[in-house]
């Protein structure tokens, strides 16, 4: 009411000799003092969380029950099925940080989007299985009042599979053991190959398994969002910052061999705020690895993997990041609309984009010409050395294709046994694994995230049992070897 | 008096000279002796109180909060021992230091005779809590706790003040020995209804009565432990015992004047225990706990015969050692595992038997276990309660039973089922744990033996 009087009097100055030249705001508020000061008292007066000492409503809170380092679809699934799972509602305070907030490197939305239950190890066919009732319900799950319902965008046009003379009977074995768990996968011999799909060219394919049902591809970047607004609704904390440190106490004990193991538990966080040298030390009961390809990293960091190589203590995590290219071309005579996910004996694969005849695929390199995975930055010799022969030989159609575009993204790649890491660590005691799918996490994402939940409320595997993906596989060198990985 | 007062206040100049490996053991066998010192004042004789100066009195209500009290400091001390071994010298001994305040304030609080000295030290041992919560205090939420904590009471007692002064100047004096045979009746007019309001108020919002309790859960569950301990322990016990002292005044008023905030108790109980089942947190839990057992006492003190006010005081010490014993409890789950939530930290009872056991002595004195002081004084106030009406005994009945509710749900849900893969290499418990909760217990066990002296 002063204020009106005080600017009337005020303006009537101005406005008598002519209309005043400044853009909007009055004659008192020349400096930006009178917004300042206004937003001093707004935040004073109850109701507002003033902080007397300094704002720090950009730091992560100072402690929390759960911090998951990293948010991408892993992290997030985590996120998701804690907040689901936890039997009191909002029992358990979950943090997730992310250093990367326009999700530029993460492999979520560089990923090419397949799902499908070809995999030769059971447990990965079960979690595949999960993972793809959850999209196809994914608007049960992940619903919020008021908001419009999510479109993944799901192709069901299923993985064909195609495999030469010597990996014939492997594949037989494989679809054996999806059938057992409950995959729909048919074997197809070439002639059936060709009846189906006349645009394939049979030579050297011995023996075909294309998914039926339940495989297909989908939209990551839908995914992502959509969780991340359920989880934000769910009450989870998001914060911009890298981890640099972990904090922790140690006690040495003795096992039951007598053999002396030093365990460990984090009790603090550190994170580091993006381009500052700003950090918040989070208090933390629980931390859950899920930072992808750089898992690693962060692992070391909490002092995984420092110790005499041979023991448990110096066990590393061994994921690393791997560059993979993805390509997108355009070919008119290219297939139709109920073209799978081809994946070529050589390792190549493809698919179809959209409805105009574009078409995405690639290539894994073998381990002598690993691109170097420094950056993003896409090779494409490689296109034309490694991708186009073996999709030229195996598709006729495409010896006159025109490349559009092409991305590179990271896998988070298990040098081990290329198959994930779930559940906690043997020594240091608070700290879960949800990384290392080289290339399937994200159609795994649902059900690994379900797992690592159980594991962490529960303290065993209830729905899913993933004890042959516990860490302690590294050290006693029982490997799960996954032999479809692309 | 004085041999309690001087000693306490010598304690500080104690710390401050001590040397830095020495404080803790100083101070906290210095603080032990003086409880030992206040024990004799519990040796009432009949109806009449212990005259010791002109300004300081005991008598049968005022003696066992004043052992509870001195009790408690050295308690307080074992249990702060381990949050602050990181901090600096000067910031161990300043926290230290505010104790000691703390306990100086408390102890002159509970033996005063005039009615204006005991309001002054009432609102200054508001000042070392405060600073107790917003300096040590675990999350950034302390400082709003600090402000709801500071500001809630001292709404409450201005009024009081006035109220006093007022007494003052119509009777002449405030010293408690006079005014008890001075008192006259007070009849209905508005001003007295102001003038019964003003006086309460303040006791009400300490107790906490159920619709002014809202401080108190977010001071517990931001205050550091030795913060817990006080608030729970004793300083709940200043509204009731500030609350006993000036009914005296207030006859025959109280009767009319008690209804709205004997419904809102006898409601606040039931509900506050409720919310307890709800509760995720460990020291929310024990927080509404507390403001459960509390409305009995005030619901106790309104009806205001002899047995409703010996139940009270008992009830008041045994919440008070009880409380506190659940906080350390809670605290030492909480340093080990740095997480109150409790479904996180579970089957404790696996790896931690000892402790299980403490928890499981503590829950038990919670639901007021026969033949603990608990349950004497739960039951002196059920009974009281029901000769003032009889369909109170349909909430007592339900509190009783949602109070043995979430006791149980609270010591299953931390002790028992099968533990979590990340709490397998937390310490054993410390000796200083052990012997804290054992300290704890044996005061709470060797009234069950004579529960006499606590029977106001």
């Amino acid at each position: 009411m002063l204020r009106r009087t005080l600017l009337l009097g005020l303006c009537r100055g101005p406005l008598g000799r002519g209309l005043g030249t400044h853009r909007g705001g009055s004659i008192l508020d020349r400096d930006g003092k009178m917004s300042e000061i206004k937003k001093k008292i707004q935040s004073i007066l109850p109701g507002g969380d003033w902080n007397p000492l300094y704002d720090t409503s950009h730091l992560p809170p100072e402690s929390s029950d759960v911090v998951i380092v990293g948010g991408g679809v892993l992290g997030l699934s985590v996120a998701y099925w804690l907040k689901k799972l936890e039997k009191p509602r909002g029992a358990i305070r979950v943090l997730v940080v992310e250093r990367d907030h326009t999700y530029s490197r993460a492999s979520t939305v560089l990923s090419v989007g397949g799902i499908r239950q070809q995999f030769s190890v059971p447990e990965n066919v079960q979690l595949s299985l999960f993972s793809i009732d959850f999209l196809r319900n994914i608007n049960e799950y992940l619903a919020v009042a008021d908001d419009p319902p999510l479109d993944i965008q799901f192709n069901p046009s299923g993985y064909l599979l195609l495999a030469s003379e010597k990996g014939a009977a492997i594949m037989e074995n494989n679809v054996k053991v999806q059938r057992q768990e409950g995959a729909k996968v048919c074997l197809m011999s070439p002639e059936q190959l060709r009846n189906k799909f006349p645009w394939i060219n049979t030579e050297g394919v011995a023996l075909a398994s294309y998914g039926m049902e339940h495989e297909g591809w989908f939209d990551p970047w839908c995914l992502l969002q959509g969780l991340r607004r359920k989880v934000q609704s769910m009450g989870v904390l998001f914060c911009r910052g890298e981890v640099t440190r972990f904090m922790s106490s140690s006690n040495l004990m003795k096992t039951a061999s007598g053999e002396e193991v030093n365990l460990k538990r984090i009790h603090e966080v550190h994170v580091k705020i993006d381009q500052s040298l700003e950090y918040q030390p989070v208090e933390c009961a629980i931390v859950i690895n899920a930072a992808g390809a750089w898992s690693g990293q962060v692992a070391e960091l909490a002092g995984i993997g420092k110790g005499p190589p041979g023991t448990l203590q110096g066990t590393k995590l061994p994921v690393e990041l791997r560059k993979r290219y993805v390509y997108l071309w355009h070919c008119p005579q290219g297939p139709g609309l109920e073209t799978p996910f081809v994946i070529d004996p050589s390792g190549t694969y493809f698919r179809r984009e959209g409805l105009g005849h574009n078409y995405l695929g690639g290539c894994s390199p073998t381990e002598e010409e690993e691109p170097d995975p420094g950056n993003l930055e896409v090779d494409h010799d490689f296109f034309q050395d490694r991708v186009w022969p073996p999709l030229a030989q195996r598709v006729p159609a495409f010896e006159t294709l025109k490349v559009r575009s092409a991305w590179a993204g990271y896998y988070d790649y298990n040098t081990f046994d290329q198959n994930g890491v779930v559940g906690p660590h043997p020594l240091v005691i608070n700290m879960y694994f949800a990384t290392g799918f080289s290339g399937h996490g994200l159609q795994q994402a649902p059900a690994v995230g379900r797992a690592v939940a159980e594991m962490v409320l529960e303290g065993h595997f209830q729905t899913i049992n993933l004890s042959s993906f516990l860490f302690s596989r590294f050290y006693s060198g029982e490997k799960v070897q996954e032999h479809n990985i692309i | 008096m004085l041999k309690i007062i001087i000693p306490t206040a010598m304690l500080m100049p104690m710390t401050w000279l001590s040397k830095p490996n020495m404080i803790w053991i100083n101070s906290t066998t210095y603080s032990l002796l003086i409880s030992l010192i206040s024990l004799p004042y519990l040796n009432q004789l009949g109806d009449n109180s212990l005259n010791l100066s002109l300004l300081f009195f005991s008598d049968s209500l005022s003696a066992p909060l004043l052992v509870l009290t001195t009790w408690l400091l050295p308690l307080m001390l074992m249990a702060s021992q381990s949050h602050l071994s990181k901090e600096t010298l000067a910031r161990k001994k300043l926290y230290i230091t505010m104790l000691i305040i703390l306990q100086l304030l408390l102890i002159m609080t509970f033996t005063a005779t005039e009615l204006i000295m005991f309001y002054i030290l009432f609102e200054a041992t508001l000042i070392p809590t405060l600073i107790i919560i917003t300096r040590w205090g675990n999350q950034t939420e302390r400082l709003n706790a600090g402000l709801y904590f500071l500001f809630y009471t001292l709404m409450g007692s201005l009024p009081l003040l006035v109220a006093l002064l007022y007494i003052q100047n119509t009777t002449g004096t405030l010293n408690f020995l006079i005014i008890q045979y001075w008192a006259k009746p007070i009849s209905a007019t508005w001003s007295n209804i102001f003038l019964w309001l003003a006086c309460m108020m303040a006791f009400m919002v300490k107790m906490p009565l159920y619709g002014l309790h809202l401080w108190l859960p977010k001071a517990h569950v931001e205050a550091p432990i030795a913060g817990s301990m006080v608030l729970a322990a004793v300083l709940l016990k200043l509204g009731g015992y500030g609350m006993m002292r000036i009914t005296i005044l207030l006859n025959p008023m109280t009767n009319q004047m008690a209804y709205p905030f004997m419904m809102l108790s006898l409601w606040g109980m039931v509900m506050t225990s409720s919310i307890c089942l709800r509760q995720t947190d460990l020291k929310s839990l024990i927080a509404y706990s507390s403001v459960s057992h509390m409305a009995l006492v005030i619901v106790a003190v309104l009806i205001q015969t002899p047995w409703s006010y010996m139940g009270a005081t008992a009830l008041m010490i045994a919440h008070g050692l009880t409380s506190s014993m659940l906080f350390c409890l809670a605290n030492s789950n909480y340093e080990r595992v740095h997480s109150r939530t409790m479904i996180l930290a579970r089957g404790l009872q696996t790896i931690l038997p000892l402790m299980a056991a403490w928890w499981l002595l503590a829950s038990l004195a919670n639901l007021a276990l026969p033949p603990t002081i608990n349950l004497i004084g739960e039951l002196f106030v059920v009974m009281a309660s029901f000769s003032w009406s009889n369909m109170t005994i349909v909430l007592m009945g339900t509190n009783i039973i949602i109070t043995a509710l979430y006791t149980l749900y609270m010591l299953t849900t931390t002790q028992r089922g099968k533990y979590t893969h990340h709490i397998k290499n937390i310490n054993p418990s410390f000796t200083r744990e052990n012997a804290l909760m054992a300290l704890h217990l044996l005061p709470l066990l060797l009234l069950s033996l004579n529960p006499k002296i606590v029977l106001g």
